[in-house]
Parts: C-alpha cells; structure tokens; sequence
C-alpha cells in the first residue's frame, strides 16, 4: 500500500450510526419490497441502493433520507479522529449516494462540515454507487487514496472506482466474512485511522 | 526454515554496529525459543541477519550490589533465575512466576531478555496471516477467535496481549532496564519499556526497543520491609501454557494496613497493565475480609473486550479477590 494522502467516507456505517429503519421504509414504500429487519442500516441503505439502481425518480425518497439523517448518532471517535487527521494534512471527502440535503443536514447535526475538503452526494455527481466515489478521484490520486466501508457492495464500488476499500469492522461476524473479499486493510475503530496512515507510510 | 545469516559478535558494541547495519533486516538471537519458531513459520517479519549475543560474557550474571539492589544480564536463562537462591530470598514472587513460564526444557533455553521482548503469541500472525505484525494491513485476532490471545482491554490497531510473565512480575517491585544504543546507555522503566502496542521502526511491537538497541541489564531495587507480593497465572493449559489472565501484586503492609501497592494484570492487555485505580484504593485500606470483594469493584472499569474474551476480565478479577486474600492469610 501507498502512502494515503486523502480519504473517502460514506457517512453511513463509517462515520455514524444510522438507523435502518428509514431505508428499508423506502425500499418498502417505493420498490414493494416487504419490510424485514436489517442487521444493520449499512446494509439496509446498499440494499435500497441495488434497488435505486433501476428507479426513475430517486427525489421522492430524500425526505426519508433527511429523517434517517437527522437520527443519525455520529460515533464517539468521529471528531477527534477527523481533527487528527486533518492535522496531519490527510485530504477528506465525503463520497455517498445520499442526497446532498441529507449530507448536509448530518454534517451540520455532527459539526463535522469543516472537516472535509469536498462532499460528493448522488445530487452533485448525477449518480449512486460508484458514480460519486468516482466524481471524488477526479481530485485525488487513487493510488494514495482509500475508501472506508463495511459492506460487501461498498467493497465492491471500490474496486470498480479503482481505489483501495479499507473495511471498518464495527461487526466481528460481518468483518470476517468481508476480510476474504480482499480489503486493503481494516481497523476496528476510527480512532486507529492515524496509526494506520503512519504505519503505511513508514513502511513505504 | 527461512535462510538466515549468523554474526557471533563478542561486545555489546560489536553487535549494536551489526544491527545499524541491516536496520529491520536483523535481530538479536540468544535463547531462540521465540525468534527460531518465527523463523521455522516463515513469517514475513522474521529476520535475515541474527546477531547472537551468546558469546557476549558481560550479560550473562545474577549479582547483587552493596545498596541491596539485584542486577540481572538479560542473557541470563530463565532456569537460572528459577534456581538462584538469591532471587528466591529477594524476590520470591519472581522466582515462583519464573517456574510458570513454559516448560522446565524451554526456561533451559530461554533467556530473561527473550521472555520480556518476546512477540506475541497471536495464532492468526504465528499462522502466517498478512495481519499487522506481519506486513499486512488488518488484525484478525479482532474479528475471528480471540478468546484466549486478544486483549480484553482495547487496541491499537493490533489486538494481541503481551505474552511476558517475567515483566508482570519484575513491574510490581519497580524494576528497571538498560538498554545499549548506538548513542550510549539508556536507562528507562520496566513499565516505560513495554507501553504495548507501538509503532517503532516501522512495526507494531510491544516494547520501544529499535533495530539497533540491545537490553542489556535488569535492576531491581533492594526490596522494600513489610513487602508482601503474589504471582497469579491462569492459562488454557494446566501444565505450561501462556496466561489468560495473570496477575503480579505486591503490597506493603504496616499495623495491618496497606501503605502502598503495585497490582500489574498480565495475559489481558497489549502491555503488563498496571491497575491504578486499584493501587489508589488499596492505600491506606485495612487488610479486611471484605478488601477483596471491594477491590473487585474498581478494578478494569475501562475493559473493552472482544467478541469472545469478556471472561478474561472475570478472570483477572478473580485473581485480585485470590490475591488479597492471600495477603490476608499470610
């Protein structure tokens, strides 16, 4: 691995916990899809994604979003892990299929907006999935750059987009079934992401 | 095996030279009971040049100075150490931890230094996994089985506890070390040598030893009066193993009271972890039948254990109540 110089986050699963329930409701009220429990809301929100792929009208489901936004829980080592981050000049991104309203509202409920050099929503890039991640390395060099994630089809994206996935393994089960698709790496916590950046780059 | 080249230096200085020289690419070799086992499992980070210090006389010596205070060559064998009737007088609890460290054949082997800069014992790096320890990028002892190996109390990108006996029981009588460097001799801590988890050179380690310094001496104080201490180890195995959970207390006890105590849990942490906040509840307590039940209560109150090692917390609280209890009887 490459020195990393900038970082992608989706906020969802990596910088908070967002509740399921609004995604699935939107995978229930626009796509028929039955409502059944998520294990998480990461899941819950790439599965509305693979079902978004083939929708039309994409606006009618942003007051849910807004909802699940608002109800977010922002992790306990988001802030001071982000402000390290930024003192050691790590570029940060916001790369998500969320709406941009959505973005916004969480960054100002988290108070994380000053953090980030660019935020790439499906409403500025003109898509999901990979098209933001994409839209986010036109300004970086993906060799030195890596995504954060803990979904197999957040995994997937970045390979497509050609960037490395580091996967947060914030469930153990979860984490040892997508450690053999090939992440860069992974971490436990956001609070081990310096260490992380250090060590890579003191082994380069 | 992995192909290795041998130095035999006969001088601290000799050696140090040699390590400069290959950086990451070496390591010191005495008893090999940890670094052969790397090499035989072809670990990525096991290295390619060893310097065996062997040969080198001036760390080899269990002696006690005129201010009461014991010094210990770090190429001294744990057998040594197990059999010295000095160190049984001294510091009984070292010697009785010493006697748990693996087996008669091994402590035959292995040497003090070896014990204390040992790797960890993680089964995913000894197995060979790309973990980061072994120039990969992701700890699997934090996902997969980590009920024995991992710590319970947090980690740094890497999870393993430290797997040394012999630093759990020196930290509680407040040893200290030297260590030789390319810049002279560096006096430091036992605690302040192995912080768990850092990130020197390059690597994840244990300890804050680089690729060019040696240990080279152990020292420990003239034993305080009124010093009673116990050494506690619970492990998988009855008859050798590494420790689940094990403990080092000493307590200093006057007219029934404790006046001041070291409590150092081992098997649970990246690190000996020296419990504070019970060495400050402890002071000044009388050695009651209840002191054991209450100490309980503040001890890991910062635990954060994995999926499947919540117990070793249990254990080690189990062995603080043992101890006190102990103290009490004695």
């Amino acid at each position: 691995m490459q020195p990393i110089r900038a970082i992608l986050f989706d906020p969802v699963g990596c910088l908070a916990e967002f509740p399921a329930d609004p995604f699935l409701e939107m995978a229930a009220r626009l796509f028929a899809r039955k409502k059944k429990p998520a294990r998480s809301a990461s899941r819950a929100y790439w599965h509305l994604l693979n079902l978004m792929e083939a929708a039309d009208d994409l606006e009618s489901i942003e007051s849910l979003e807004l909802e699940a936004a608002t109800a977010a829980t922002v992790y306990e080592d988001v802030i001071p892990a982000l402000a390290e981050l930024r003192s050691m000049n790590v570029n940060l991104l916001i790369a998500t299929s969320l709406s941009h309203p959505a973005v916004a509202r969480f960054l100002e409920k988290a108070g994380a907006a000053r953090f980030f050099s660019a935020v790439w929503t499906r409403t500025n890039s003109g898509g999901i999935k990979t098209v933001p991640v994409a839209a986010a390395l036109r300004t970086v060099d993906p060799r030195h750059a890596i995504y954060l994630t803990d979904t197999a089809e957040g995994l997937a994206t970045a390979f497509t987009a050609g960037i490395s996935p580091v996967l947060m393994m914030n469930d153990p089960d979860e984490a040892k079934r997508l450690a053999v698709k090939g992440p860069a790496g992974g971490i436990v916590s956001l609070h081990e992401l310096p260490d992380f950046i250090r060590l890579v780059a003191a082994r380069a | 095996m992995k192909k290795v080249s041998i130095y035999r230096p006969t001088s601290t200085g000799e050696a140090i030279q040699i390590l400069s020289q290959h950086g990451n690419e070496a390591a010191v070799y005495a008893g090999g009971t940890d670094l052969l086992v790397r090499l035989k499992n072809r670990l990525q980070q096991a290295p390619t040049y060893l310097v065996d210090i062997k040969k080198i006389n001036d760390l080899h010596y269990i002696k006690e100075g005129a201010d009461g205070s014991v010094r210990i060559g770090t190429a001294t064998r744990l057998a040594e150490l197990a059999g010295s009737d000095l160190l049984k007088k001294k510091y009984p609890m070292l010697v009785e931890a010493v006697h748990m460290i693996s087996s008669p054949e091994l402590r035959n082997a292995s040497t003090l230094g070896g014990d204390i800069l040992q790797e960890v014992w993680c089964q995913y790096l000894r197995g060979g996994y790309s973990c980061w320890r072994n120039g990969g990028h992701l700890c699997y002892g934090a996902i997969g089985d980590n009920s024995y190996y991992h710590s319970a109390m947090g980690g740094r990108l890497c999870y393993a506890v430290y797997p040394g006996d012999a630093a759990t029981a020196l930290i509680p009588y407040d040893a200290r070390v030297k260590l030789a460097t390319p810049t002279g001799v560096r006096e430091l801590s036992l605690e302040q040598l192995v912080p768990g988890d850092m990130l020197v050179d390059g690597r994840i380690q244990s300890h804050v030893v680089r690729h060019n310094e040696i240990l080279t001496e152990v020292i420990l104080p003239r034993p305080k009066e009124n010093l009673r201490a116990s050494f506690e180890k619970l492990r998988p195995r009855g008859v050798w193993d590494f420790a689940m959970a094990s403990l080092g207390m000493t307590i200093e006890v006057r007219d029934n009271t404790i006046e001041d105590s070291r409590v150092v849990f081992g098997g649970i942490a990246g690190k000996p972890l020296r419990e504070h906040a019970v060495e400050a509840f402890l002071r000044g307590k009388p050695l009651t039948p209840d002191l054991p039940n209450l100490a309980v209560t503040v001890a890991l109150a910062n635990a954060a254990p994995l999926k499947y090692n919540a117990t070793k917390i249990d254990m080690a609280k189990g062995l603080l109540a043992s101890a006190i209890t102990k103290f009490q009887a004695a």
